[in-house]
C-alpha cells in the first residue's frame, strides 16, 4: 500500500499530507493522504504506531495469564475481549459455566457495550467540534464505570471472566443501583443527547450524506459490527451464533439503511437502548445457582470455598497457574461492541498456547478508511473517522 | 502639578485616549480577559466541568489567562528552519494593529464630557469597514510564511471565508447607512434615539452579525483554525508570544466588530446616561460578546463548503434584502 504513495507522482495540483501521528485527530495512527483543492484523492491508513505484539505475547503467558493481556487491545470493550478469549479456552477444556455466571457474563458486557458507545459518540461530538458533546458522553460513562466497579472491583480491566465462570457473585443491594444508573442513562441519551448533537442542524449538515457505504460494499470488504449494521446488513453475531445468555434474552438487532454518518451514529444510539433492555432483563430474570463449575469449586481451599459461600467472592484458584487444556484447535467468536471480534487458539496441550490469533473488529474497518475517505472533502475526515468509532490499539493489538 | 496636567491632557485627549485606554488596549485587554474566563466557565458549567480555577481560586481562576499570557511572554519563540521569518514574526504583529485601527473612527459615545473618538470623518463606516478587512490579508500571509502544509490550507480556508462573508458584511452595513442616510457613524448612532436600526431592518442585523461570526471564526464558522483537521490552521507553527498574538487576534476582531453592531444596529450609546454614555455602549458590547462566545458550547462547526453556500446563498440574499428594504423605506418616507 505505501509503495504506490511514496512514489513520485508528477501531478503539481496533489499535495501529500502526513496527518498524524501528533496530530489532534489522528488517534495513535498515520494517516497518508494527497489532497487535490479540498478532495483527498486518495487516502491511506498506517496503522501500527501502538502495536503491542498481544498476538506474540500471549505465546510466552500461561492460559490464565492472557486473560488480562488480551483485555488491553480495547480498554473501553474490556468485558467483550475477555469474553472471547474465555469461551474459546472453555471450548478447549470441554466445559460449560453454570447459568448464573452466563447472565453475569452478559450483564458486564452489555455495560461495557454501552459505555463504549458512549467513547464513540464523544469521539464523534468532538470530531466535528462540538466540544459539549465531548464531554457529556464522557462523563455520562461514571455511573456505568461505578456499578462495573460494583460487580467486578475495577473500574475498566476487570479480568472478570474465568475459564468455568465468573470471579464474584453481585453485592447487595445491586439492583436498585443498576437501574439507577440506567434511568439516568436512558434520560440523557433521549432527550439531552439529541437535543444538542443529534437533533443539531449542524451535525445533522456534517453527518447526513457524508461516507456513504453502500449494502453491496460494506459486504464485500467485511465490515463488521455498528458500522454494517448502519448499511442495512442485519448481522448480528449475538444473534447469529448465540453465546452466553444472549439465547434467552430478548433484543433486537439495531440497524439503520442510510448508511452513512449519521446512521453509523443512530445505530449506535439504538443499541444503547437494547443493551439497557438487556441489562433490565438480566436484573429481573437473574437464576441463582453457583457462579463457577462444579469442577473448579473443588479446587480451593476450604477456607477459600468458605468465603465465597459467604461473601460469593470465589477468586482465581491456584491451580489455574497450571492450566494444561487439552491438545485442540477452537475458534470463538463474540459481538464485541465495535463488531464481531474472533479468538482462533491452536494448543498443544502445553502450559502456554502454540497460536492465539486475535481478529479485532477495529482490525477489520479500517478499510473504511480507504473506502470513504478517498474522495471525499478534508473536513470530512474527522466527521468520518468519528463515526466508524474506530479505535487505533484494538486494530494495532 | 503643571506636569500632571498635562500629562491628564495628553492622556484624555481623545486621539490618546481612545487608541490606548477606552475603548482602546487596556480595555481591549480587560475584556478578553474576562470574555475568555466567562466563556470558559459558561462552557464548563454547560459541559458539568469546574472550568479554569488554579489562578486566583477565589475569583474562580479569573485571572488564568493573564497567567498564561505571562506564561506565553517568557516562552522561547520558535521559527521553523524552512520559515520566511522576518515575514512570519513580522505578520501577527502587524495583523494585531491592523485589527485595532478601524477603532480610530468608531465612536464610543462620550465619557466625563469627552467626546470618545479619535477621528471624525463624515465617511467614517466606510473608513471602519476598509480598515477591518486588512486583518484576513495577513492571516494568509501567516500560513503562507510558515511553510507548512497545514497552515497553507488554513490560509486557503480564511480567503475562501473572507469573500463569503465581506460581501454581506459590507452590503447590510451598506443598507444602514442608505437607511439613515449617513456614511457618518456618529450620524447613525443619533438617529436611532427613538427607534433602533435593527427593529427596522432585521435583515441587515442578522446577516451582518453572522458575518461577523463567520469572520471572527467563532462556532459554528470556526474553519479557519478548525483543530480536528488542520491541528490550528493559519496558527499552527506559532509559540510562545507570537501565538499568544495571534489568538488574541479573532478576539480583538470580534470586539471591534461587535462595537461598530452596537452602534449601527443597537442604539449605540442609546439610551443615555448623563456623562456616561460609553457605559450604556459596552454593557450591549459585552452581552452581545457574551452570546458570540456561547455558540461554542451548542455548535459544532459546518464544513468550508457549507459556510461558502450559507455566505452566498443565504447571507448575501438575506444582505440584497435588507438593502432593498432600506431603499423601501426611504422611499416611503420620503
Amino acid at each position: 500500500m505505501k509503495t504506490s504513495l511514496s512514489k513520485q507522482q508528477d501531478n503539481r495540483k496533489e499535495i501529500e499530507l502526513f496527518i498524524g501521528p501528533q496530530h489532534p485527530a489522528s488517534g495513535h495512527m498515520r494517516f497518508i493522504g494527497r489532497v487535490d483543492g479540498d478532495i483527498f484523492t486518495n487516502f491511506i491508513p498506517d496503522p501500527g504506531w501502538v502495536h503491542r505484539g498481544i498476538e506474540k505475547i500471549a505465546e510466552n503467558r500461561k492460559w490464565i495469564q492472557i486473560i488480562p493481556l488480551v483485555e488491553r487491545a480495547a480498554i473501553l470493550d474490556a468485558a467483550n475481549m475477555n469474553i472471547g478469549y474465555v469461551i474459546a479456552l472453555e471450548k478447549l477444556l470441554d466445559i460449560e459455566p453454570p447459568p448464573r455466571a452466563q447472565y453475569l457474563r452478559t450483564l458486564l458486557c452489555e455495560i461495557n457495550r454501552i459505555t463504549s458507545h458512549l467513547y464513540g459518540f464523544g469521539i464523534a461530538g468532538i470530531m466535528i467540534g462540538s466540544s459539549t458533546f465531548y464531554m457529556w458522553p464522557f462523563a455520562d460513562r461514571e455511573p456505568l464505570i461505578d456499578i462495573a466497579q460494583l460487580i467486578t472491583g475495577a473500574r475498566l480491566t476487570y479480568s472478570y471472566m474465568i475459564p468455568g465462570g465468573v470471579r464474584r457473585d453481585l453485592p447487595q443491594g445491586f439492583k436498585e443501583k443498576a437501574l439507577k444508573a440506567l434511568k439516568y442513562i436512558e434520560r440523557r441519551l433521549n432527550n439531552d443527547y439529541f437535543r444538542i448533537f443529534f437533533d443539531n442542524p449542524v451535525t445533522k449538515a456534517r453527518y447526513q450524506e457524508v461516507g456513504v457505504l453502500k449494502r453491496d460494499d460494506a459486504i464485500r470488504l467485511g465490515i463488521v459490527g455498528p458500522n454494517l449494521r448502519a448499511s442495512n446488513v442485519k448481522y448480528d453475531v449475538r444473534k447469529v451464533e448465540p453465546y452466553a445468555a444472549y439465547p434467552e434474552l430478548e433484543f433486537d438487532i439495531a440497524y439503520e439503511k442510510e448508511g452513512d454518518c449519521y446512521a453509523r451514529l443512530l445505530v449506535r444510539v439504538e443499541e444503547i437502548r437494547q443493551s439497557i433492555k438487556i441489562i433490565r432483563q438480566i436484573l429481573d430474570a437473574l437464576p441463582q445457582g453457583p457462579i463457577i463449575h462444579k469442577k473448579y469449586e473443588k479446587l480451593v481451599s476450604l477456607r477459600k470455598l468458605e468465603e465465597y459461600q459467604k461473601t460469593g467472592i470465589f477468586g482465581l484458584p491456584a491451580i489455574f497457574t497450571v492450566l494444561r487444556p487439552p491438545a485442540g484447535e477452537v475458534i470463538s467468536r463474540v459481538e464485541a461492541a465495535r463488531g464481531e471480534l474472533i479468538f482462533h487458539i491452536i494448543s498443544t496441550g502445553e502450559l502456554r498456547p502454540y497460536r492465539l490469533r486475535m481478529v479485532t473488529p477495529s482490525f477489520r474497518n479500517i478499510v473504511l478508511f480507504r473506502e470513504l475517505i478517498s474522495g471525499a472533502r478534508v473536513m470530512d475526515f474527522p466527521a468520518i473517522y468519528g463515526s466508524i468509532d474506530y479505535f487505533p490499539p484494538e486494530s494495532d493489538r | 502639578m503643571e506636569i500632571v496636567d498635562l500629562i491628564l491632557n495628553i492622556l484624555l485627549h481623545p486621539s490618546i485616549f481612545v487608541p490606548l485606554i477606552f475603548p482602546g488596549f487596556i480595555t481591549i485587554l480587560i475584556i478578553i480577559i474576562l470574555l475568555i474566563w466567562a466563556e470558559r466557565k459558561v462552557a464548563a458549567k454547560i459541559q458539568m466541568r469546574i472550568g479554569p480555577l488554579y489562578v486566583t481560586r477565589r475569583f474562580g481562576g479569573i485571572l488564568q489567562l493573564l497567567a498564561d499570557l505571562l506564561r506565553y511572554m517568557f516562552a522561547e519563540v520558535i521559527t521553523s528552519k524552512d520559515s520566511d521569518k522576518f515575514i512570519f514574526i513580522a505578520s501577527p504583529i502587524v495583523a494585531l494593529t491592523a485589527t485595532l485601527l478601524p477603532l480610530a473612527v468608531i465612536p464610543a459615545g462620550s465619557l466625563l464630557g469627552i467626546e470618545l473618538i479619535a477621528l471624525r470623518t463624515n465617511i467614517s463606516l466606510l473608513a471602519a469597514l476598509a480598515l477591518s478587512s486588512l486583518t484576513p490579508i495577513f492571516i494568509i500571509i501567516m500560513g503562507w510564511a510558515s511553510n507548512n502544509k497545514f497552515a497553507l490550507m488554513g490560509s486557503l480556508r480564511e480567503g475562501h471565508l473572507m469573500i463569503s462573508y465581506e460581501v454581506p458584511l459590507y452590503l447590510s452595513a451598506l443598507s444602514v447607512a442608505i437607511l439613515h442616510g449617513s456614511l457618518d457613524i456618529v450620524d447613525i448612532v443619533n438617529n436611532q434615539q427613538r427607534v433602533w436600526t435593527v427593529l427596522i431592518n432585521p435583515f441587515a442585523a442578522f446577516s451582518f452579525f453572522i458575518s461577523v461570526i463567520m469572520s471572527t471564526s467563532r462556532f459554528p464558522f470556526e474553519i479557519t483554525e478548525s483543530d480536528s483537521e488542520l491541528v490550528a490552521g493559519p496558527y499552527t507553527e506559532y509559540s510562545s508570544i507570537l501565538y499568544g498574538l495571534v489568538m488574541g487576534v479573532p478576539y480583538m476582531r470580534l470586539y471591534v466588530f461587535t462595537l461598530l453592531f452596537v452602534d449601527l444596529f443597537l442604539g449605540g450609546w442609546y439610551p443615555l446616561i448623563d456623562g456616561f454614555s460609553s457605559i450604556t455602549l459596552i454593557i450591549k458590547v459585552l452581552i452581545i460578546l457574551l452570546f458570540s462566545v456561547f455558540l461554542r458550547s451548542v455548535y459544532p462547526r459546518y464544513r468550508l463548503d457549507q459556510a461558502i453556500r450559507i455566505g452566498w446563498h443565504i447571507l448575501f440574499t438575506l444582505s440584497l434584502i435588507s438593502i432593498t428594504l432600506s431603499l423601501l423605506i426611504i422611499g416611503w418616507v420620503m
